[in-house]
């Protein structure tokens, strides 16, 4: 009897802590409507799954874009940095609201229309890999609001004809084409003779798109002497990757492009030198190479790799905001901040940016904001954001680094160049 | 141009090399005088070469290469096979003895593999040598799980014990991912990295040799520990029907409960084994036990023998379907002859 009368009383006070809740809520939400005092911004990463790794370091980097926005930063010369909140809505303070996509494109189209229906947010950034960040951009397309992506890099993306999409990082069609410039540039300044190449990608939306702008761009640069010569794709979890090698082995590549997250391209570089496969150039889309994890794991291994980047700690010399942007970062996550982890950085500015500018959260004038102002983001080596009518950022902010000495250095555009750049690898026993 | 040779011009394999495709592996050359190259030096010269300054037709170059490409894919499937092999027997060992998938089985795997991380970075202990403490780690894991989890479900329908693992693989590998950030995380120097034994035109890694060795080894092992000894066979007893074992004397809570660590240790000693060369995260389990799911069942359930040879030609099937078919088919390769012979023998290729 005693027992029945708890769970009685039990019942009595969830029932009544739902109805209330329930009630809660929509007066709560009439009251955000009036004068939000928080502005919510959804924000979708790989927080478990194969690349959380890299998933929670952009999570840091978001964090610290909060930080900047709501705290008062006038040492850091960006927008928004100087006082706290956004001063175009009176001082509103901005959240970022986190969900983790696992790196399954179901689950991101579902915590996207989560995040919307139910916490409410007024746009959304995200997702890292292009394969999650094109459902999630369609639900945020089917609802209206604004979408900013930072580092998916899948060209695809920004040729959907999507109104409310728009993308920060340059695509991998631009990528290429700035690979292709390289090798150009390392055949003519150090005759380095190079003409075989081929491509090592990953079997996903970023991978496989990566390679299809190959494809379209060799036609371009056949007359340069460069020719086509393997396609190697892999599976999105290998166990190992000495068939791949092998075939890499077989075609005696000059120049290797690959489209790899950290841990299998880590397993290649071993392989690589396991089966003494020695190319002059490996250039890599914007993924695994570029986590400062991938020096620390290789060590002297990871010498003359390279590949496009946002920023590399070899330019915080010459860029004071990048350094103390990194000092922040840095704080958290322990690591000097990376390009995708910048661009995603960039794509939490730019969105509190266009809402501050828009002077109010209504998704129409915040787009209008997006498709038409042009931000300052002196944390990129172009300086500035801008989005073209397919939503892709017209600045190309990247520069080719190569590891040398342990660090990335910039080696070309010649303008921003940290360090002479190495045109071909030594082989292995020689390093 | 290859490693040992620093002029172009000089180095024979550079130019056998650019003028003739298909050759695979190239072993290294320690000087650049081709008339030396043939004969009488240290670095294995392949036999199937012979000697260059003899004239071939291209015809037979090419052959030769292929032939080369072919050993060292097969080889490296190979040796991939013992490795899948061992974690699948410690997985068919469960699912024979007590009919309970062990879901969490991978997550074993990848604890074994932090263990082995840990050591070394912490105590500087190789997994060379550290194998022991990984294998009772995990035998002691598996023991637990028995223990606390499976005994509860362990008659309850099939099910309930499935999802029991499947909830205690999604918490390991949660907890390691809380505990030791979702990084991948590599030992760099161990006393394997980086060194390698090249056998004509066979490159092998031995970080690889030595976990294939090591596999057998463990796999011989288990198999005649479940054959010759007193525990092995009360574990199969038990496996044939509890009740009579347990009529017998036999207490089947223990058996069930070294059962499960069993398993465990086979998957410890795995994991040392490929921390040597795979990265440590929470998710370097996950493929290995999808793998061998497949391979107890084409083994046939509790066939360590079956698993064996099953891992093997798992091993080479995905090696050569990849190499041959395309790399992005090599898993569908492997579970295309899954499908095939579930078909065909859905007891498994060795089951009874």
């Amino acid at each position: 009897m005693k027992k029945r009368c708890v769970w009685v009383v039990i019942g009595v006070v969830l029932a009544t802590l739902l109805l209330l809740g329930g009630a809660a809520f929509p007066l709560g939400k009439s009251a955000a409507l009036a004068a939000p005092q928080v502005v919510k911004i959804g924000a979708i990463f790989p927080l478990t799954g194969p690349a959380a790794a890299t998933g929670v370091k952009l999570k840091y980097a978001v964090e610290v874009a909060q930080e900047i926005i709501n705290g008062a930063h006038p040492e850091i010369a960006i927008p928004l940095a100087k006082d706290a909140g956004l001063p175009g809505l009176g001082g509103a303070k901005v959240e970022f609201v986190f969900a983790d996509h696992q790196a399954n494109p179901e689950v991101a189209k579902s915590e996207a229309e989560r995040l919307i229906q139910n916490e409410k947010v007024v746009a959304l950034i995200g997702c890292y890999h292009s394969s999650c960040t094109k459902p999630a951009s369609q639900v945020a397309e089917r609802y209206g609001i604004p979408f900013v992506a930072g580092s998916s890099s899948s060209a695809a993306l920004t040729e959907r004809g999507l109104k409310w999409f728009t993308r920060i990082a340059p695509n991998d069609d631009m990528e290429t084409k700035f690979f292709f410039d390289y090798l150009k540039f390392l055949n003519q300044k150090y005759n380095a003779g190079i003409k075989r190449v081929g491509v090592v990608f990953i079997d996903n939306e970023y991978g496989v798109h990566a390679a299809e702008m190959v494809q379209k761009w060799i036609e371009t640069y056949k007359k340069d002497g460069f020719e086509l010569v393997a396609l190697v794709k892999y599976p999105t979890t290998v166990s190992n990757v000495d068939t791949e090698v092998q075939k890499v082995k077989a075609a005696r590549l000059d120049a290797i492009f690959h489209a790899s997250y950290i841990g299998d391209m880590t397993l290649f570089v071993k392989k690589y030198k396991e089966l003494n496969v020695v190319p002059k150039a490996v250039l890599s889309y914007c993924g695994g190479f570029q986590d400062p994890q991938f020096v620390i794991n290789l060590g002297k291994d990871a010498e003359y790799f390279a590949g496009s980047n946002a920023t590399t700690p070899a330019l915080f010399a010459k860029m004071d905001v990048v350094k103390k942007i990194n000092d922040l970062y840095k704080a958290k996550s322990g690591v000097d901040i990376d390009g995708p982890t910048i661009e995603d950085f960039s794509s939490a500015m730019i969105i509190a940016d266009a809402i501050n500018r828009a002077g109010s959260t209504d998704p129409v004038k915040v787009l209008d904001v997006l498709k038409t102002a042009t931000f300052d983001a002196p944390y990129f080596v172009s300086g500035k954001v801008k989005f073209d009518a397919k939503g892709q950022n017209e600045y190309s902010a990247s520069v080719m680094v190569q590891v040398l000495g342990g660090k990335y250095e910039a080696v070309w555009p010649e303008e921003f160049k940290t360090a002479e750049a190495v045109p071909a690898f030594p082989a292995w026993s020689a390093r | 141009m290859h490693e040992g040779c620093q002029n172009p011009a000089t180095c024979p394999m550079g130019r056998v090399l650019s003028r003739r495709p298909g050759w695979g592996a190239v072993p290294e050359c320690n000087t650049g005088n081709p008339a030396t190259t043939g004969k009488g030096t240290k670095t294995n010269v392949p036999s199937l070469r012979g000697d260059p300054r003899r004239r071939r037709s291209p015809l037979v170059h090419v052959a030769v290469g292929a032939v080369g490409v072919v050993l060292q894919v097969l080889t490296s499937g190979l040796m991939m096979g013992f490795v899948y092999a061992l974690v699948a027997v410690g997985l068919s060992i469960i699912w024979g003895v007590m009919d309970v998938i062990n879901f969490a089985h991978g997550e074993f795997l990848m604890v074994s593999m932090y263990s082995a991380f840990w050591l070394y970075t912490l105590l500087r202990l190789d997994p060379l040598f550290s194998w022991p403490i990984e294998m009772a780690i995990v035998f002691a894991l598996g023991y637990l799980t028995y223990k606390v989890i499976i005994r509860r479900v362990v008659d309850a329908p099939g099910l309930a014990a499935l999802l029991a693992t499947f909830g205690l693989s999604l918490v390991l590998r949660n907890l390691a991912q809380f505990l030791w950030t979702p990084n991948y995380r590599f030992l760099n120097e161990t006393l394997v990295t980086d060194k390698r034994l090249i056998l004509g035109p066979v490159v092998l890694g031995m970080p690889q040799i030595v976990a294939a060795i090591g596999s057998v080894v463990m796999t011989i092992l288990v198999f005649y520990f479940v054959q010759r000894t007193r525990m092995g066979r009360a574990i199969q007893a038990t496996s044939l029907d509890k009740d009579a074992a347990k009529l017998m004397g036999i207490d089947t809570e223990k058996v069930y409960a070294f059962t499960f660590g069993l398993g465990g240790a086979c998957v410890g000693v795995a994991g040392a084994l490929l921390s040597s060369f795979f990265p440590v995260h929470p998710e370097s389990g996950a493929l290995y036990s999808l793998l061998a799911f497949v391979i107890v069942a084409l083994g046939g359930f509790g066939n360590i023998k079956g698993a064996l040879q099953a891992g093997v030609i798992i091993g080479v099937a995905e090696a050569l379907g990849g190499f041959y078919l395309g790399t992005q088919f090599k898993y569908a390769v492997v579970f295309l002859i899954y499908l095939l012979v579930m078909q065909v023998r859905p007891s498994g290729l060795f089951g009874w």
